[in-house]
C-alpha cells in the first residue's frame, strides 16, 4: 500500500480550537494542538474525565461541537477501540482480521482489493510479532496476542495516525510492557503518530513523547511535551503525584 | 423395493410437477442462509422474526385492498406488499443502532405481533384467500406458480451478486462499524442496502414459501456455518448451501413423509443446525483433553 500512497504530511492531524461534547454542549474546553508524525501522545484523564469522547471527536466518530479536526488525507487514520468492542462470537482468524484494516472508503468493491495487498498484511504480521498465529482463530488468542493482531490491522494500510483507547486495560505487567515497547518500535520505524488513551501511569511516561490531560470536572484540558504534562498542577492534583518523564 | 423407495422414485419421475417449488426453496434458502449469517451474528434474529410477520401482513393487505377496491393483482401484487412491509419493519434497526438493546428488541416485538395480529385479523376479512393466509404463516405450499418462481429467481440472483460483491463492506459495517466509519467506508449505505436486502430475500421468500420457513432459512443454517467455520466468508458460503439444502430436502422429506413443506425445510435446517453444534461441541471437548 505504501507504494500507492503519496508522500504523507509530517502532521497527520491537527486541532483547531476543537470542542468536544454532546448535544451542542461542550464537555471540555477548546483544545489545540498537532499531532506530528513520529509522537506518541498520551490522553490521561480519570474515568468520565472526557477521553473517550475527545477521542472520537477527533476520530470523526462524534460531531465537534465546535472547532475543526483537519486530517491529512494523503494517509489513512486507524482506530482501536476498547477490548469490549470486539465480539468474539464473529469468527475469524488473525490473517482475515488485519485484512479487514486494508479496505478504506470504496475499496470492498473490489474483489482483487486484498490480494494486491497481500505483502502488506504479511509485513504487518511480521512487524508486530503475529506471523506464526497468521491461522489461529482470533477468540483463542490471549489479551496480549489480540492487541497485536489489532495493531497489526490498525497498520496493514500504511496510516499517518492509529488511536487506541485504553489498549492494555486487561494485560497483565509483563504484556502491557511488550504492548508499549511494540507501539515505541512501529513509532520509530515507521514515523508513526500514535495517539493512546490509557490509565496506565507506569508505562505512559517511559513511552510517550507527549500528552494531553483532560479533565471535565473541572473543566482543564493540558497538552504538550509529556514531561511539562506531567510536572503541570493539574496533573498533581488528579493523580496526587508527580511522574518523571524518561529522557 | 420398499413404499419409500416408490415414493422417491415417484417424486423424482414426476419432478417437472414439483419442480419450481422445489427450486424456490432451494433458491430462497441459498439467499436467506447467506443473509443469515450476518442476522444471527448481529443478533438480529428477532428481526427475521418481525420481518416475516411483516411481510404477511403485507401479503393479506394485498389481498384484503384487492377485495375491498376490486384492484386486481397486477395493479397491486402481494409480493409488492410483502416487500412494502418488510422494508418499513427493517428500518428500526437500521435507525436505531445507537439504542440497541431493550429499545430496539421492543421495536421488533411490535412490528412482530402487529404483524401476526394484523394479519390473522385481515384473515377474517378476507375469507376466499383463508387457505393463501394459512400457506403463508405455515408455508404449507406444495405448489409455486411460474411467475413466482421466475420472482424467486431474478430477486435471488440479485442478491448473490450483491452479496458476493459487497461483502467485505457488510462484514466491516456489522462487525467494526466504528472502525469501518473511521476508515471511510459509507456506512449508513451500507448499512441500510444491508437491511433492505435481507428484508426483499424475507419478503418474498414469505410469499412464495411462508413465514416459518422462511424464519428457519434465515437464521438455522447461518447458526450452523457460524459454529463450524473459521472465517465469515466461508460462513456466508456454508450458510447458503446449507440453506439450498434444506429448501430442497426439505421439500423432498414433505412428499415422502407427507409433511407440510415448511415444516420439513423447517425441521431438515434444524437438523443441520443440531449437528453442527454437536460437531462443535465434540471438536472442543477433543481439544480441550
Amino acid at each position: 500500500m505504501s507504494k500507492d500512497t503519496p508522500r504523507r504530511s509530517s502532521v497527520p492531524v491537527e486541532l483547531t480550537g476543537l470542542e468536544a461534547g454532546y448535544g451542542g454542549h461542550g464537555l471540555l474546553p477548546a483544545v489545540d494542538l498537532e499531532i506530528e508524525s513520529g509522537q506518541m501522545w498520551a490522553l490521561i484523564g480519570r474515568n468520565g474525565s472526557g477521553k473517550t469522547t475527545l477521542l472520537r471527536t477527533i476520530l470523526g466518530l462524534l460531531p465537534s461541537v465546535g472547532g475543526l479536526v483537519i486530517r491529512d488525507k494523503s494517509s489513512c487514520v486507524s482506530y482501536i477501540p476498547q477490548r469490549t468492542d470486539y465480539d468474539l462470537a464473529v469468527p475469524a482468524r488473525v490473517i482475515d482480521i488485519v485484512r479487514e484494516g486494508l479496505d478504506h472508503h470504496r475499496s470492498f468493491l473490489s474483489p482483487f482489493f486484498v490480494g494486491r495487498h497481500a505483502a502488506d498484511v504479511q509485513r504487518a504480521l511480521e512487524e508486530t510479532g503475529t506471523k506464526e498465529l497468521a491461522h489461529r482463530r482470533f477468540r483463542e488468542l490471549s489479551e496480549g496476542q489480540r492487541q497485536r493482531v489489532l495493531i497489526a490491522k490498525a497498520i496493514v494500510c500504511d496510516p499517518g495516525l492509529i488511536v487506541l483507547d485504553e489498549p492494555t486495560s486487561a494485560m497483565d505487567p509483563l504484556a502491557e510492557r511488550s504492548m508499549f515497547e511494540l507501539l515505541d518500535r512501529l513509532r520509530r520505524s515507521r514515523d508513526l503518530a500514535v495517539l493512546v488513551a490509557s490509565h496506565s501511569m507506569s508505562m505512559l511516561p517511559q513511552y510517550s513523547t507527549h500528552a494531553v490531560l483532560v479533565d471535565a470536572d473541572a473543566q482543564q484540558v493540558v497538552a504538550g511535551p509529556i514531561h511539562e504534562v506531567l510536572e503541570s498542577e493539574a496533573f498533581r492534583r488528579i493523580y496526587g503525584f508527580r511522574a518523571a518523564a524518561e529522557t | 423395493m420398499n413404499t419409500e423407495d416408490t415414493s422417491l422414485r415417484v417424486f423424482f419421475e414426476s419432478f417437472e410437477l414439483f419442480a419450481d417449488a422445489a427450486w424456490s426453496g432451494t433458491l430462497l434458502g441459498l439467499a436467506l442462509g447467506a443473509m443469515g449469517v450476518y442476522i444471527v451474528l448481529r443478533r438480529l434474529v428477532f428481526l427475521a422474526a418481525a420481518l416475516g410477520q411483516a411481510s404477511s401482513l403485507g401479503v393479506a393487505s394485498a389481498f384484503w385492498l384487492e377485495r375491498r377496491l376490486g384492484l386486481s393483482p397486477e395493479h397491486f401484487p402481494p409480493t409488492l406488499g410483502a416487500a412494502i412491509a418488510a422494508a418499513i419493519a427493517v428500518m428500526p434497526a437500521a435507525f436505531e443502532r445507537k439504542r440497541a438493546g431493550a429499545h430496539r428488541e421492543g421495536l421488533l416485538g411490535l412490528i412482530y405481533l402487529v404483524g401476526a395480529a394484523g394479519t390473522l385479523a385481515l384473515g377474517t376479512r378476507i375469507v376466499q384467500d383463508l387457505h393463501d393466509i394459512d400457506s403463508l404463516l405455515l408455508g404449507s405450499a406444495v405448489a409455486v406458480l411460474p411467475e413466482q418462481f421466475r420472482l424467486v429467481f431474478v430477486v435471488v440472483t440479485l442478491l448473490v451478486l450483491l452479496h458476493a460483491l459487497a461483502w467485505r463492506g457488510f462484514a466491516a459495517v456489522s462487525f467494526d462499524r466504528a472502525g469501518a466509519r473511521v476508515r471511510g467506508l459509507p456506512v449508513r449505505s451500507l448499512e441500510l442496502v444491508l437491511l433492505l436486502s435481507i428484508a426483499l430475500g424475507v419478503s418474498v421468500s414469505t410469499r412464495v414459501i411462508g413465514a416459518l420457513p422462511s424464519f428457519a432459512l434465515s437464521v438455522l443454517p447461518a447458526l450452523a456455518a457460524t459454529l463450524v467455520c473459521a472465517n465469515v466468508p466461508r460462513a456466508l458460503v456454508l450458510a447458503g448451501l446449507l440453506g439450498a439444502v434444506s429448501g430442497f430436502v426439505g421439500y423432498v422429506l414433505a412428499f415422502w413423509a407427507r409433511l407440510p413443506v415448511g415444516a420439513a425445510q423447517t425441521l431438515v435446517a434444524a437438523g443441520l443446525a443440531g449437528g453442527a453444534w454437536l460437531f462443535t461441541a465434540s471438536d472442543w471437548r477433543r481439544r480441550s483433553r
